[in-house]
């Protein structure tokens, strides 16, 4: 694997700008159900997420944090309550295709590349949706592939690359509009776990040279401790919190 | 990476079955074009057929449908020649006959007087004119000639037991023709047993640029109270019964291959969509709004359409030249198939492509992101 380039630092001047701002997001008593209030999958959940904060969420299996995940990525609506971003709630919001291009970055446990498209190609799929040029798109997409370390991967087919591989390049990608917020959701799921502690630092490292405001949901107790917050999920509530 | 190279490498990733939606679009576009190419261009053919011959109008009984069997009284040429605006008025009795022994079924038989104008059209490749005292002498199309085998001095049995000797081999401009024969008219009446009948005029105008003399004409005509209409040459080709239902089955036919054609893009889109369902979901969930998503199985679906279309055309092309020179067909039609048709056929593929694309396409913009997922 080559050397991973240097990430730009704005972390320091974004922090300082956040001080007198609402929370980055915010979810006010949010819940959520299934056909027709048989399964519920939220039941009042209400959080802040700061800019550029570390949170992990962790919980086991239906816990309800995949849930929370997607409302908070904008995937789907509340059944009630209400979720803000930069204090403007998502409800109201007329596009919110155009609101995740722009300020939302997921991360998926399986990778989900597209297996026609070449690492380089990959990359440059969100930003179809901004006014870049090929050509842009491009450039863009080779700085992002050399910032998580597998530019030289950048003309090789997903299948052609490991799993570690793989997630990065899906890290590029969500990175690709540069949004303020990355959401993953169990990205280390399907790695090893020297593979999961190489992309763990990856995100680290983004989180701390480039101020990210960093979601991680995960049922792996030693990669949460890492986050600053960790919100735990039972039974679609939020059952503790702890600050690392 | 452009747009368009996503689309294209979609449509790449299923060779087989991009395949055979092309070639089933290339079927359906080349059955448009080859129906309606040789339908059209039949129809051309005859019009040409009197436009070369220099005839402005042709005089038919009123209300005939099938014009073979139109029968008006010879002597009426006396009554149209004398009409101001005409400058020469044919008489013209036409016959069907199949020459079995060569396997030559509708062979055109034509039914000129040897002074008539209408052989200044046609080129003498050898022998001579039908002579005034002609008897039972025929000249062949060169096209039929060849068919039947026959040279100058060779007997042709016209009708049963009625052999006509050959004077001549002509060469028209037009392939119907070339495909036809010319009797002596009076043979011809007497054979058929319509003596002193004809079976239309062929008019000659003075002046042929006057289009308000020449409606003012054909109403004259319409108005003699013969039994008599009168219609330009276009008028008269177009309103073939023949040729109305030869154009209602190749319009039929098309539309039943275009529809076959749309169905088979339907379903290889549907099935594309469903395939690709959670790669719907991803593209949704990082930003692509539902009208990119849209815009990707459209393109996706017209460019599939658009390549069957360009190949079916080109198939299509090809076939009615092989046509052409077929002999049982090859004075029938021309072989080629007019531009407009190809460029109709084309335009149609965008138009089939949308059409098949259109629900696959809704249905894969409408997925939700959190549905689409999950879809494994």
């Amino acid at each position: 694997m080559s050397e991973a380039a240097p990430l730009d630092s704005t972390a320091d001047a974004g922090r300082a700008a956040a001080a007198n701002r609402p929370p980055l997001m915010r979810a006010e008593h949010i819940a959520k159900s299934y056909t027709d209030g048989k399964v519920t999958a939220l039941v009042d959940v209400s959080l802040e997420i700061d800019r550029g904060e570390y949170l992990a969420i962790v919980g086991k299996s239906g816990s309800g944090k995949s849930t929370l995940l997607n409302m908070l990525g904008a995937l789907d609506r509340p059944s009630s309550g209400e979720v803000y971003f930069d204090g403007q709630p998502l409800s109201k919001c007329a596009d919110l295709d155009q609101f995740r291009s722009q300020h939302l970055g997921f991360v998926f446990q399986a990778f989900n590349l597209l297996p026609i498209l070449t690492a380089l190609e990959n990359v440059q799929v969100p930003m179809f949706e901004t006014s870049r040029s090929a050509s842009q798109r491009q450039a863009r997409a080779l700085e992002l592939l050399e910032m998580v370390g597998v530019a030289h991967r950048a003309r090789h087919l997903p299948k052609a690359l490991s799993i570690g591989e793989r997630q990065r390049v899906a890290i590029a990608r969500a990175l690709a509009n540069d949004p303020p917020l990355l959401l993953a959701d169990e990205p280390t799921g399907n790695l090893d776990s020297q593979t999961a502690e190489q992309i763990i630092a990856l995100f680290e490292r983004l989180h701390a040279e480039r101020g990210t405001t960093l979601v991680l949901v995960t049922h792996d107790r030693d990669l949460a401790r890492r986050a600053q917050r960790v919100l735990r999920m039972q039974d679609g509530r939020i059952s503790s919190e702890a600050n690392s | 990476m452009h747009f368009v190279s996503l689309v294209l490498k979609n449509i790449g990733r299923r060779r087989f079955r991009s395949t055979f939606t092309v070639v089933g679009v290339a079927v359906a576009a080349g059955a448009v074009a080859a129906l309606m190419g040789l339908s059209t261009g039949f129809e051309q053919t005859l019009v040409d057929m009197y436009r070369q011959r220099g005839i402005d109008l042709v005089v038919v009984r009123t209300g005939v449908t099938e014009r073979l069997t139109s029968s008006l009284d010879a002597r009426l040429e006396q009554t149209l020649a004398g009409l101001p605006e005409v400058r020469q008025a044919a008489p013209e009795l036409l016959d069907v006959v199949s020459l079995e022994d060569a396997n030559l079924v509708g062979v055109t038989v034509y039914g000129w007087r040897p002074d008539s104008l209408v052989f200044d059209h046609l080129r003498l490749l050898a022998g001579k004119n039908l002579a005034p005292d002609a008897g039972r002498s025929v000249l062949l199309g060169t096209v039929l000639a060849k068919d039947l085998g026959k040279r100058v001095g060779d007997r042709v049995e016209v009708y049963a037991g009625v052999p006509f000797q050959v004077v001549g081999i002509f060469q028209s401009y037009n392939v119907y023709e070339n495909a036809a024969m010319i009797v002596p008219l009076a043979q011809l009446q007497q054979l058929t047993n319509r003596r002193g009948r004809v079976t239309l005029f062929d008019l000659v105008l003075r002046d042929r640029a006057d289009a308000q003399a020449t409606d003012q004409l054909i109403h004259r005509i319409d108005g003699l109270g013969r039994g008599l209409t009168a219609m330009t040459t276009g008028t008269y080709v177009s309103t073939s019964a023949q040729l109305r239902l030869g154009r209602a089955m190749a319009v039929l036919v098309s539309t039943i291959a275009l529809v076959m054609g749309t169905l088979g893009v339907l379903n290889t889109m549907v099935m594309a969509v469903f395939e690709r369902t959670q790669e719907i979901g991803i593209l949704r969930a990082i930003g692509w709004r539902r009208g990119r998503v849209l815009r990707m199985i459209l393109l996706e679906s017209v460019l599939l359409s658009l390549a069957g279309a360009v190949l079916g055309t080109l198939a299509a092309v090809l076939l009615c030249r092989l046509l052409g020179h077929l002999p049982g067909a090859g004075g029938l039609v021309s072989g080629q198939i007019p531009p407009l048709v190809i460029v109709a056929c084309l335009a149609l593929a965008p138009v089939l492509g949308l059409l098949g694309g259109l629900y696959p396409a809704w249905h894969g913009s409408h997925l939700l992101p959190t549905e689409a997922l999950r879809h494994e």
